[in-house]
């Protein structure tokens, strides 16, 4: 277990800066996901923190120890890549003792070790296999195995699952979380996958163009997002979001938005001139009588689940999208026109320059 | 029923391409085969048969007295080994030179050395006849002349951009991912390319050493220029050498040819497997 600090940390390659001062804080045994669209920087910051990049300005501290400028092996960290990057001529075992095997330990302190990491990972029949005669889940636990056997201070994992099947996805998912739970370490995983980031982690840290937007604990970035950009990324479907207008000049009271007025009975802490973003999640979407609508919409699509249901909207008058998640048996037909009401509650609202306006 | 399938039948049109591929393909690989097939019938047979004009006839015995003449001959045994000691130490030189060169420029390039390695691969188009006369010179003036050591040092020059070409290419294909791994579980550059890159680019150092051992070993042109003595020339030249003064002994020549050709034979055997491998690699995904 180990506490990884990041101070200020920046990278430029060339004029292009793609990490912009990046400041954080992983706790001992905390699983931190970091997250965010593609090319944001996340797993430029990954790679910064092996020392397989260099970092132009900042510090990289882990337990207090300066280790900004040591090579990637004077770290005590671990990197599982997405390709697993398993030496294809190496068997299993010497994948795994690889490290051991460069750091001249005895043979059979070497082979003790393989044989407990193999244990641990359920992998000990395949260790006279090579990559190749092995399944997606093999080599991403043979990959997992070469990283704990040197008993690192921070696991670092880089879209671990991102090249296995849905099905598989999920089992390895459980196989990481039992793994952290197990050895109780500090693990920073990169994934791109909101499922993965809702489920893995303590804490997640949604990257924007080489900045952090926002840190938080899964359910505080998905009910208080920080900002529009946050909102959007975290949740699947995504948050829907609404251009509005405030009605009344003192900020209380409505927004007009396309094809209805919502009454949010609370004041907007902005210019009544400035066109604000009215979000709510899909879930939190219901069809209502006409005389409690907010909006009114057409389905466009209805996709069924199984146990819950996506519906589709078109606001009337507008081409503004809107999603609805429902478990009800009772779902419209696409062409429907329906009269949709917001929890006002969950309702979330955006300033022209995305922050979250408070409720 | 027969005239209902003869009546069935679609009328086939006579397709003249596939014959004409074959004959032409026939005709080529006699063209190939006929002067192999000419040295051995020539090693196979008396000087008498020869000059009697025999050489395309199957010899009536077997005569294998050219081949205990060269076999014999303590001057054949010196181009022998002097072809050894150049094309083992060249070709071991060029390839380790390659790749060291082609792991540089693959995996930890740096400024301008695209253009360096541009600059080394158009090593491969220089005319040996343009640096001859320079290089006779050189090794005329620092007294290497009639030694077999600039042999040793002009293929190896001569076998560097070949070398660094492939072997950069090959490493090329290895994903980065592994070497980061490597320097992860604390591998200096030395150990990646020993441990990770080196064994997953053996093919390519099978075809290198294949056609370096090859194209030395068959070399004619630089031992002729830089060796004088009979002990100092290598088998090619050695050939050339084992003429009569007063007739070519062609059947000894013919019986040389074939054994000096045998070293080259059980390298691309040796090598084979790996050297199909390698020609193929890229070829296909996966």
């Amino acid at each position: 277990m180990a506490k990884l600090k990041l101070e200020k940390v920046t990278k430029n390659f060339g004029k292009v800066e793609v990490i912009k001062g990046v400041d954080l804080v992983a706790e001992h045994g905390e699983f931190v996901v970091f997250v965010g669209p593609s090319g944001c920087g996340k797993s430029t910051m990954l790679r910064l923190i092996t020392g397989l990049e260099s970092v132009t300005s900042g510090q990289i501290l882990i337990d207090g120890q300066d280790l900004t400028h040591a090579k990637p092996s004077d770290r005590g960290v671990a990197m599982v890549f997405q390709s697993y990057a398993l030496f294809p001529h190496l068997n299993v075992a010497d994948n795994i003792g690889f490290g051991l095997r460069l750091a001249k330990l005895p043979k059979a302190d070497i082979e003790r070790r393989v044989a407990e990491v193999a244990r641990i990972l359920r992998v000990e029949e395949l260790l006279d296999r090579k990559p190749r005669q092995l399944s997606g889940g093999q080599r991403q636990r043979v990959a997992i195995g070469r990283s704990i056997i040197r008993d690192p201070k921070v696991f670092l994992f880089d879209e671990p699952l991102s090249n296995l099947d849905a099905a598989l996805r999920v089992i390895m998912r459980l196989e990481i979380a039992r793994l952290h739970s197990r050895l109780g370490a500090t693990m920073i995983y990169v994934t791109h996958d909101q499922t993965e980031a809702m489920t893995l982690a303590n804490r997640i840290v949604v990257f924007n163009a080489g900045m952090i937007e926002q840190v938080g604990s899964p359910m505080q970035l998905y009910d208080r997002p920080a900002n529009k950009f946050v909102a959007g990324f975290i949740g699947s479907p995504a948050m829907n979001f609404l251009t509005a207008m405030q009605d009344q000049p003192d900020g209380v009271g409505s927004l007009s938005v396309s094809g209805g007025t919502v009454a949010i009975g609370r004041s907007v802490n902005t210019p009544p001139s400035e066109r604000i973003t009215l979000g709510v999640r899909p879930e939190h979407v219901a069809i209502v009588s006409s005389e409690a609508a907010d909006l009114i919409a057409k389905v466009e699509i209805v996709e069924e689940l199984g146990a819950e249901s996506l519906v589709y909207f078109q606001a009337a008058g507008s081409n503004q999208q809107v999603t609805m998640r429902t478990s009800s048996g009772v779902q419209p037909k696409p062409g429907d026109q329906v009269s949709l009401r917001f929890d006002r509650e969950r309702i979330h609202l955006f300033g022209s320059d995305g922050r979250s306006l408070a409720k | 029923m027969a005239d209902v399938a003869a009546s069935g039948m679609p009328s086939r049109e006579f397709n003249p391409w596939p014959a004409t591929i074959l004959v032409s393909l026939l005709c080529l690989a006699v063209l190939f085969l006929a002067p192999t097939a000419g040295v051995l019938l020539s090693s196979i047979k008396t000087t008498r048969e020869i000059a009697f004009g025999q050489l395309w006839e199957m010899p009536d015995k077997l005569f294998l007295g050219n081949f205990a003449e060269i076999l014999n001959n303590p001057a054949v045994h010196r181009y022998f080994l002097n072809t050894f000691l150049v094309t083992v130490p060249a070709t071991a030189a060029s390839i380790a030179l390659g790749l060291l060169g082609g792991y540089v420029f693959s995996k930890l390039p740096f400024r301008g050395s695209d253009i360096l390695f541009l600059i080394i691969v158009s090593g491969m188009f220089f005319p040996p006849q343009v640096i001859l006369i320079p290089l006779f010179r050189l090794f005329n003036a620092v007294g290497l002349i009639d030694t077999l050591w600039p042999i040793i040092f002009v293929h190896t020059a001569l076998g560097i951009p070949i070398c660094t070409l492939l072997m950069r290419n090959f490493f090329s294909a290895v994903p980065n991912a592994l070497r980061e791994a490597a320097i992860l579980e604390g591998a200096n550059e030395w150990q990646v390319l020993a441990r990770v890159a080196l064994p997953l680019s053996l093919p390519a150092v099978a075809v290198l050493a294949t056609l370096q051992f090859t194209w030395i070993w068959n070399d004619f042109l630089w031992p002729l220029i830089l060796t004088n003595s009979d002990n100092k020339r290598t088998i090619m030249v050695g050939i050339v050498n084992l003429k009569g003064q007063y007739s070519v002994a062609w059947g000894v020549q013919g019986a040389l040819s074939l054994i000096a050709s045998l070293p080259t034979l059980i390298v691309f055997l040796f090598f084979q497997r790996y050297f199909i491998k390698g020609m193929t690699m890229g070829a296909v995904k996966g």
